[in-house]
């Protein structure tokens, strides 16, 4: 007995969109734990999302569709990327050729693009501030993923995420690969920055003018405000599962179609998730915020990580 | 390479997984990765050094490097069956671990003055140790510490593109060295070429740090790194050298500390800084 492939490819999705929040809140609960505090419970996000969604929506005078529109293809965005990348098999699924790593990152950054237009549309100050700064440190980022990129086409032969997560399974060589190592410390690096953890921007805040990612939203409300917060919950569990199942630690996928196989590898996710939400957490307690111009030297730091991982390899034959 | 990959997980395969077309030409042995690693280690700490402006730091980060060359050596006397080097693994540690990192700390408590000059290319002052090893880096009070010699540390850099522009100059070094080693296509015996080439990098990377920093102490570091990464390279192409040789080039580091402790006492006692940018003031 055995799922058709369409039903795990649906999976693929639906786990990446129910677990979201979770994660989140899996994070907040952690780091409330860690400072002492009983924090808030893990369903918690899931409340938010409901309450939200019973609120009212209102636009900004002026605001043209496009404002409405960007949360809806920033959510299609987000829904599609689980499409092309190692969620819960270890074999590709059919509609995982649509696109490779590049693809992938060019739909999340049109994710991204659209929503920093949206509140480009706004008026508002922290909303414009909020996507101006995203759009400039986005600038220095995609030279980290694109090295990030090349050291595994170097490696595979091929940029697949599929590729990559074989390989790294194949034999103990690939993984104390310094290169391998490099990429993906780089990687870990641009996902504090792209979720907007410490030491980048602190999630929890309310108004302060160290917001990043946090301050896009801000003219939003009610359902819609609900698909930008779910949205970036998928977002963190997309590069999250990038990270685990890709590079860091791609065991525990299921290999065959049983549903049983599937439904451990769900679990696995999950966990792994959580497991990678604690590291965050404990990072998000003992690191002070950076100011916003070092935030250059953090990403400088993570270019430096994904240039030298294609140095060894390339020119060093690492 | 693509299709090709496609071409063939779209046979029987797919169930099967792609483990059997994973990449396997070209893969470093378990031990060939583990040292590169370590070598890796040793040029991100190097990096560390470079950005971190609290001499404090940078000594503590040059003594982990110099705990991960030895870390190396033993890996290479396991590996390889050469215990001579356990010897100078120890050895090295006992000098550059400890002994010599304890004498700079004394010296910098002497001189009473912690942070470290700014950069002719104006180096921010508050670094990213290293950027993987979880850094402390952040040095609270590096802005309020005056006394510096002359005008020309004004053009502190605030600005993360000059200090990004030091980092981009350190990188290119490195990067020299690599494609340099590449070029010269030196096989060493114990080790992969991607050692010798970090190596390489190691060394160069201490040069930058060397031209660009304006304090004694920050070139007494770059110098003793720059001696790492040497013997990086030793263990890389001769690591079956005879031990006296070994042990007289680390006696070699301990004449430099000399040296360097003495100028550091001499230099802090004419102008009562560390900055080597007053220097050009006392000519004539």
């Amino acid at each position: 007995m055995s799922l058709p492939i369409p039903v795990i490819q649906a999976l693929q999705v639906l786990t990446i969109a129910v677990a979201a929040p979770g994660v989140s809140g899996v994070i907040a609960r952690v780091e409330a734990r860690l400072q002492g505090r009983r924090g808030p419970r893990i369903g918690q996000p899931y409340f938010d999302l409901a309450k939200l969604c019973r609120k009212e929506a209102l636009a900004p005078e002026g605001a043209s569709w496009f404002f409405l529109a960007a949360p809806l293809v920033a959510v299609t965005c987000y829904l599609t990327v689980p499409l092309l990348i190692p969620v819960l098999t270890s074999y590709p699924l059919p509609l995982g050729y649509m696109g490779d790593i590049l693809g992938g990152g060019f739909i999340l950054s049109l994710a991204s693009f659209v929503v920093a237009v949206a509140a480009l549309e706004t008026g508002s100050p922290y909303a414009q501030l909020g996507s101006s700064r995203a759009k400039t440190f986005a600038a220095i980022t995609e030279p980290v993923v694109l090295f990030v990129v090349f050291t595994v086409a170097l490696v595979t032969g091929t940029d697949l995420p599929y590729a990559l997560a074989a390989t790294v399974r194949s034999s103990a060589g690939q993984i104390v690969r310094p290169a391998h190592l490099l990429a993906t410390a780089a990687l870990f690096m641009v996902i504090l920055y792209e979720t907007g953890r410490i030491p980048v921007e602190t999630h929890t805040g309310t108004n302060e003018f160290g917001m990043i990612e946090e301050a896009r939203p801000f003219e939003h409300s009610g359902p819609y405000f609900a698909l930008l917060k779910w949205g970036s919950t998928m977002k963190q569990l997309i590069l999250f599962t990038i990270l685990l199942n890709v590079f860091l630690v791609p065991w525990g996928l299921a290999a065959t179609a049983r549903p049983a196989d599937v439904g451990l590898a769900i679990v696995a996710l999950l966990g792994k998730a959580a497991g990678l939400g604690v590291v965050i957490a404990v990072i998000d307690n003992s690191f002070a915020k950076l100011r916003l111009f070092k935030i250059t030297e953090f990403v400088a730091a993570a270019f430096l990580l994904s240039v030298l991982g294609v140095f060894t390899l390339y020119l060093g034959g690492g | 390479m693509t299709t090709a990959w496609l071409a063939a997980q779209h046979g029987p395969a797919v169930q099967h997984g792609p483990e059997a077309l994973a990449a396997a030409h070209g893969v470093p042995s378990v031990f060939g990765g583990s040292a590169n690693v370590v070598a890796v280690v040793v040029l991100l700490l190097e990096f560390g050094m470079f950005r971190q402006a609290l001499l404090r730091d940078q000594i503590r980060l040059y003594a982990a490097q110099s705990a991960a060359v030895s870390v190396l050596a033993v890996i290479v006397a396991a590996a390889r069956h050469v215990p001579e080097l356990y010897v100078l693994a120890a050895l090295s540690a006992a000098l550059k671990v400890v002994i010599v990192p304890l004498v700079m700390r004394r010296l910098l408590r002497g001189a009473g003055d912690d942070s470290a000059g700014s950069g002719a290319l104006s180096l921010a002052s508050v670094g990213w140790g290293g950027g993987v090893e979880a850094s402390g880096g952040w040095g609270g009070g590096v802005e309020a510490s005056g006394g510096w010699g002359g005008g020309v540390e004004a053009s502190r850099g605030w600005g993360g593109g000059a200090g990004a522009s030091t980092l981009l100059l350190a990188t290119a070094a490195g990067a020299f060295g690599f494609f340099a080693v590449g070029t010269l296509g030196i096989a060493g015996v114990t080790l992969p070429q991607a050692a010798l080439s970090l190596a390489m990098a190691v060394v160069l990377v201490a040069f930058v740090l060397m031209i660009v920093r304006r304090d004694v102490v920050s070139q007494a570091v770059g110098f003793f790194s720059l001696e790492n990464g040497v013997s990086l390279a030793a263990l890389v192409i001769a690591a079956h050298m005879p031990l006296i040789l070994e042990v007289a080039f680390l006696f070699d580091l301990l004449v430099a500390v000399i040296v360097f402790g003495v100028l550091i006492r001499v230099h802090h006692g004419l102008s009562e800084s560390l900055s080597t940018a007053g220097l050009t003031r006392l000519r004539g």
